[in-house]
This record gives C-alpha cells, structure tokens and sequence, in this order.
C-alpha cells in the first residue's frame, strides 16, 4: 500500500490511544538486530516515545546541546491547533524530560485561531560560551478550527496567518528561556545555523526561500533575498564563516560575509543522471568531519545521494561523489521521499559517520521476505578513510517502519540519538555504540547547526 | 491573544478532506496557465544572476518582442523572444552605474531605457533585435552598444511610456516632465510635476500621471502641452500606493485602481468609471489587458495574488499565487511591470531575487 506522509500523519491522527499502553513508555528496547553481512555486533537501540506529548506526529529536530546532552522537537503539525514541546533525554532516568511547551513561551498559544508554534524544524543551533541552545519555530501545523493551513492562502489573512518563526535563546545551565523574539514574521524557519564567533544566526524561510541573518547582540534581522522555491534542510559553516547551502537546481549557494552576498556555483550537485536533472537535489543534511575540512552531506530527493566536499579548497569546492543513499528503483516512478530517504547524519567518537537510509521491500530491486517489514530504516557507518560503509543496526519502532529519521546527533557519552517522522507515536532512537566506539565528549567539535 | 470559544476541527468530520484540498491546492492559479521562464537561453547560457534580476521594467515591440530591464546590484536590459523557433531571454547588456531600471520603452527604431544609479536617472537605449535563426539547430547572439543618452534633470527617473504613436518616449523624474525622442537621442525637460507613481497614455493621445492631490496631470504629447490638474481622480485612497495602470491596446481604455484596490476605467473622452470592482488584497501593482478585454494583475505586497477583472461579467475575481510548473517549477511572489504579448498572453516580471520572465495563458473562455 503506497501512502503519503501526510495522509500517514492524517490517519495517525485517529488512531488508536497508543499512549495509554503503559508497556511503550519510558526507553523501549527494541534489541536491533543487525541483518546477517553487518559489520560490528552490539549496536544495541532503545526507542523513547513521546508520550508526554501525545499529540506529537513528528521529530523533526534532534541535537545535541552545549551541555552534550540531546534535546529533540516533539513536533504536533496534523493537529488543529497542535504545538511543538521540547524535550531533553535524562541519561540518568533513562527516559525523556518534557522541558516546555513552546508555544507558552513565546505567548502564542494554540488556540488562538492562527496557524500554531507547532515544530522546529532542523533549527536548534547551540552557544558554547554562555550554554544557551537556540531554537526557532517552523510552520504547518493548522489553526485549532481549520483541518489544513497553507501560508500562501493565508499571507494577508491577519486571523489566520502564521504569526512567525519564534526564536528562542534557552538556557541550558538554568533551564529557562532567557528571551525570545521573532525570526521572521509571517514565516517559519526551515533550517537554523549559529556562528557564534560572529553572534549571528543564519536561518532559511518558509515558504519564500529568503536567507536571514540574525544578529544575537542587537536582536536585529536582515533578509539577504530568495534563494528559489525549495528550501533546503540545511546550512553549514565554514572556517570563513561564509555559510553554504544549495538552491532549486541542485547548485551550491553561499553566503559571504565580506561580499554581502549570495553566490551560486555553477556546478550540480551529485545526482542520477538517469532519473534526474539536479533539479530538488537540496541539501537534507550535512555533518561536518571531526578535523572540520570537509563536511559529508546528502540531498533531498528520492534515491539521495551522499556526497563530501572540501568548502574551503578552490573557487568552488571539489564535490566527491559518493554514490546513492539508498536502493535501486523503477525509474519510471517518481518515488516517495518519505519512503526514499537518507538523514541522520553524524560522526561518532569513533570518527566513523552514520546515517539512518530507508529500505523498502519492491519486487524487482529489493525481495525482502514477505513476513518482514515492508520497510526499515536502516544506521550505516561509513569509514571516511576507505570510503567504505557497513550496515550496523536496524532501527526498531515498536508498531511500525522507521525508515524515515530526520536528524542524528552524539551526545557526551558518546552514543546516538536519531528522531523518527512517522505514524504516531513518533519519538527518538538511541543507539548505544559499543564501548570501543564510544568517546566521552564525543559531541566536540559540536555541529552548529540543525 | 487565545480565543477560547474555538474548537478543535473534527478531523474526521465529512468535508474535511473537500476543505485541506481546498486550503492545499485551491491556493495557487486558479485559472489558466503560467510558466516562469528564465533569463537565458535555457542549455545555451546562464541567467542573469539573482541579484541583478528584479524585473521592473517591460515593454513590447511591433513584431512581437518583450524587452525588458532589471533592477538590483545591476540593470541588464534584455528581450525575450516566445515565437517561431525561439524561446530565450538574452541579455541585451548592463548599463553602467545604474541599479534600478524604472522604464523600457519601444519607440521608433530604438529600445529606450530608463535607469538609475547613485548618480540620478540616465536615459539608454539599444537598437531592436531581430529573430534568430533557429534556436533548436543553430544560432548566434551579439551583444548590442548600449548608447547614453544622458541624465534629465539630473533626480531619479520615477517612470517613462512611448506615447500612443511610440514615436516618443515620455517620463517623469522626481520632479519634472521629461520628453525622449529617440530621433535625436536626447532627453529634454517640458515642465514641472511630482513625480510619483507610474504614468500611461490615454485613448486619445493624452498621457495621464498623479499630480497633487486626487488630480490627474495631462500631457499632450502632439501639441507638447502639459495640463496640470486636468482630470480629478475619483472618490479613493489615492495617496497610499503608487498609481499603477493598465491599457487595452485596442480601445486606449486605462485602467487604475486606488490604494484599497477599487479598480477604475479611465476613458479620455468620458472620464472615470464608477468603481468596477475590488482586488483584495491591496494595492494593486502591475497588470495588463488581454484582447479580449479582461484584465490580469498582481494585488497585495509580499507574496502577491493574481486577479482577473472581466468587463463582460463585471467581476473581480482572484485566481490565487503564482505557480509555474512548465519551464521552471517556481513560485511567483512578486511582480514589477506586465505587458501583453502578440498573441494576448500577457508577460510578467518578475521583480524578486532570481527573477523570471512569466507568461500566462488566460483560460479560454466558454462560448
């Protein structure tokens, strides 16, 4: 049965009360076993629901803070009137911390009548110096009256309008948020970057694509301009501090503070030629190698593809290629990026990079047993020194596929943190590396963006 | 704040599903076809770059050409060519020192364009390009001299037409009434007006701007007159958006409308119409009259909706956001000039950060 996210997320929303099954809450184990041919043994997952959330339909954000301790967006955005909470994973308990609910935070509450506070969406982007993790809001989520809401309709719509991407500055010493204002009205953030050294976030709107910077000291914003018409999921830093990101046709694009400007490389990025044009070949996300010289990345589009690049070599950098995330397909259909999909990515203190890439049963390419899972989301590690990747654990949600993960984080013990966008109740894996591969601070150099 | 008489949306209430398609897909393009075109000749050459490609200035020539020009850190001027064995927007050349093009204006055997820069507006113009050969087998492309023809009067130029015999070009500054003819290669000064706002020539050889006040100045461009306060505007909110226009090419019948978007006709023999109807949002900015009458415009700032005025039903109606999903698969969220092309489709440009030409195909209407 082929099925939508949305229509996913829909028929979740009636579901069954899954919350009131007591055996799900708290850390489940689900004992990943690896599928025969995986390389190491012992990457054993555990899966935390949110159930202090019930709502919640979506993890879009997973990160860890500048306390090394991993923070995740229970995100609501089917339900009229559903709101973002943010919690953190209590490594002493085991389980999850719901620290607030965001839309009391920023005072506007979900019943108001607007399109809702209801995820953050890649967007929390921590501060080292003073251990604040900021965040900012995304749209989508329906007034609490109205089954649907799209920001194009709604634009001049004062009742209905989204009243903008809240940004917050949470104190992670304290526990409390320190302020907040609005990013950018009207509009939600789709990806959020801190370069602290500079104190400014760089942040990508929604629905319009406009890059904004925002200065932390003066609490100013500017809007730089359109970038085109898709977002892309991402940002990332260089040691220039010129930030990058991608545009429609699958282009570089960055930002460089001492031009003021954005550039667009003339170069596509990595695509399938045989089904692809570079067009929607966005960036999903990116994760920064340990020695900070080149980042690994992966775009946004059926059969994703992974790729490095070296931003700071050349005009325009090298881009390796590093061949496709996921399966082999028929070419003839265009393929459902909830099920095709590659996110997560993240270097552990093994130096190793994972990733969570979907796998689904199809008849011609990929036989799975029929008494299997239709799907599974699958964590791969990939050794930067050969290039070579192995399959280490299958991701075990309870009642479901977990193919999709949004991001991936490593928390200060060193294992792994994954959230997963699917039928409720959604909520976070953990992966516990095994001990070899685990490094106290693992989280440093931290990743500066969502 | 929090309204407490709301309640939650049954989700599986029977017209859910009906009212999400609604709200999802009844949003964009409700009528016709649009399809946003690069500025390039697509596989042959690169667009203008984003930065420099705010559409804010079109015009057509006799045998079909739309000529255009940008704003942004750089004016190119270029012509799109959308007939015979073509498809291309080719850029014409950048002015130098100039950020902002306010006009481009077909007249006599030149492209007449006003531009401006740090250093006021300045008057340009190129010469007219023919057809290509054949832009699917073989081609060739020289980039034409751009000629100065100088500053006006030496303050930004707001807006310049070709008059109705588009033997002359006629525009504003900030502060003066100017003349173009492309004849003599020069702009000279003809009086005194507040440049504000954009300015249109009527059906019977008069070119109309705002002056002050709910007046309208009139220049006759044959006797080389300028009437100021020749005709009063209609009962509006004229002060709280720049005057916009758009001209039926076969009647000279104007259209405007006032800052809360009531739409007015304007004959020069019979004068304003009652209001005909409004836009919402507001105000209204480019718009263009198709041969059959109907009016197609962009209303509301930020991210703009299309409206289509129809003098047969006397309705406005709005036909949502911009989306083109031929050529290009974008988003149109903000217009600067619109023009109707050879065959009745009308041009927009598109005055945003990547900037594309687009064309819509207005629906065919039933018989």
């Amino acid at each position: 049965m082929r099925m939508k996210r949305r229509e996913f997320l829909t028929a979740g929303a009636g579901a069954a009360a899954w919350w009131a099954l007591p055996a799900w809450a708290g850390a489940a184990s689900a004992g990943a076993r690896p599928r025969q041919g995986a390389g190491d043994r012992g990457y054993r997952t555990s899966w935390y629901p949110f159930t202090g959330h019930p709502d919640a339909d979506t993890c879009w954000s997973v990160s860890v803070g500048p306390d090394g301790r991993i923070y995740a967006a229970a995100c609501a955005e089917s339900v009229p009137g559903g709101v973002v909470k943010v919690v953190r994973y209590n490594e002493q308990k085991d389980g999850l911390d719901y620290l607030f609910s965001l839309d009391e935070m920023v005072d506007d509450p979900g019943d108001s009548g607007r399109a809702t506070q209801c995820k953050i969406h890649y967007s929390f982007a921590p501060s080292m110096a003073d251990g604040v993790l900021y965040m900012a809001t995304h749209l989508s989520g329906p007034p609490i009256d109205q089954p649907a809401y799209s920001p194009w309709l709604s634009w001049h719509d004062a009742k209905r309008c989204f009243r903008g991407s809240a940004l917050l500055a949470f104190d992670t010493r304290t526990d409390k948020v320190l302020w907040w204002d609005t990013l950018m009205p009207k509009e939600g953030c789709r990806c959020l970057l801190h370069d602290e050294e500079r104190h400014r976030l760089y942040a990508l709107s929604y629905p319009r694509d406009h890059f904004i910077i925002y200065d932390t000291r003066t609490r100013t914003r500017r809007d730089v301009g359109r970038i085109g018409s898709i977002n892309a999921q991402t940002l990332f830093l260089d040691r220039r501090h010129r930030v990058w990101t991608t545009d429609d046709y699958g282009h570089l694009v960055r930002y460089d503070p001492e031009t003021d400007r954005l550039e667009r490389s003339p170069f596509v990025l990595p695509h399938n030629p045989l089904f692809q044009t570079g067009w929607h070949s966005v960036f999903y996300d990116v994760a920064a190698a340990p020695d900070g010289e080149c980042v690994y990345a992966v775009t946004w589009i059926a059969q994703p593809r992974l790729m490095r690049m070296w931003p700071s070599r050349g005009d325009w950098p090298k881009v390796e290629d590093l061949g496709p995330a996921t399966q082999d397909r028929d070419p003839t259909l265009p393929k459902d990026t909830f099920i095709d999909h590659c996110g997560g990515l993240v270097f552990a203190g093994d130096g190793q990079l994972y990733y969570v890439a979907s796998r689904w049963r199809d008849p011609v390419y990929n036989p799975m047993p029929a008494d299997g899972p239709e799907r599974e989301g699958v964590v791969w590690r990939l050794n930067p020194a050969n290039l070579k990747r192995e399959e280490v654990a299958i991701l075990k949600h309870p009642t479901q596929p977990a193919q999709y993960v949004s991001r991936g984080a490593v928390d200060h013990n060193g294992n792994l943190f994954f959230g997963n966008v699917g039928t409720r109740p959604v909520g976070v894996f953990k992966v516990h590396l095994p001990a070899s591969r685990r490094r106290r601070n693992a989280h440093l150099p931290i990743r500066m963006w969502g | 704040m929090s309204n407490k008489q709301k309640t939650k949306y049954d989700m599986n209430s029977p017209e859910a599903k009906a009212l999400t398609d609604e709200i999802v897909h009844g949003t964009f393009m409700k009528e016709g076809t649009m399809a946003a075109f690069p500025t390039c000749f697509p596989g042959a050459s690169i667009p203008i770059p984003a930065d420099e490609s705010h559409i804010t200035a079109l015009d057509i020539s006799g045998d079909g050409m739309v000529y255009g020009g940008t704003s942004g850190r750089a004016v190119h001027l270029f012509v799109g060519m959308f007939h015979g064995v073509t498809g291309i927007v080719f850029d014409l050349g950048m002015p130098a020192g100039a950020n902002h093009c306010a006009a481009v204006c077909c007249a006599g055997s030149r492209v007449v364009s006003c531009v401006n820069g740090p250093g006021g507006g300045r008057v340009v113009a190129t010469g007219h390009q023919g057809l290509p050969f054949d832009l699917i087998q073989e081609w060739g492309f020289g980039r034409p001299a751009i000629d100065d023809w100088g500053k006006v009067d030496g303050e930004r130029i707001v807006h310049a037409v070709a008059d109705s015999t588009r033997a002359m070009v006629v525009g504003i500054t900030t502060r003066s009434l100017f003349v173009a003819d492309p004849g003599k290669g020069k702009a000279e000064v003809i009086g005194e007006v507040p440049g504000q706002g954009r300015i249109a020539p009527g059906s019977k050889g008069g070119i109309f701007g705002k002056d002050e006040g709910d007046w309208l100045w009139r220049y006759d461009s044959a006797a080389r007159k300028l009437a100021r306060q020749a005709l009063k505007l209609p009962t509006g909110a004229w002060d709280s958006a720049p005057l916009c226009w758009a001209r039926d090419t076969r009647t000279g019948l104007l259209y405007t409308a006032d800052g809360g978007g009531n739409l007015f006709s304007l004959d020069e023999e019979r004068g304003f119409s009652a209001p005909l109807g409004k836009t919402l949002p507001a105000p209204v900015g480019p718009m263009a009259v198709t041969y059959d009458g109907r009016v197609f415009g962009f209303c509301g700032p930020e991210m703009a909706k299309m409206f289509c005025y129809n003098p047969a039903a006397r309705t406005v109606t709005n036909l949502g956001v911009a989306v083109s999903v031929l050529e290009r698969r974008r988003y149109g969220y903000v217009f600067g000039d619109a023009v109707v092309g050879r065959d009745g489709q009308i041009f927009f440009g598109e005055d945003d950060d990547l900037g594309h030409l687009w064309l819509y195909f207005p629906k065919i209407l039933p018989r």
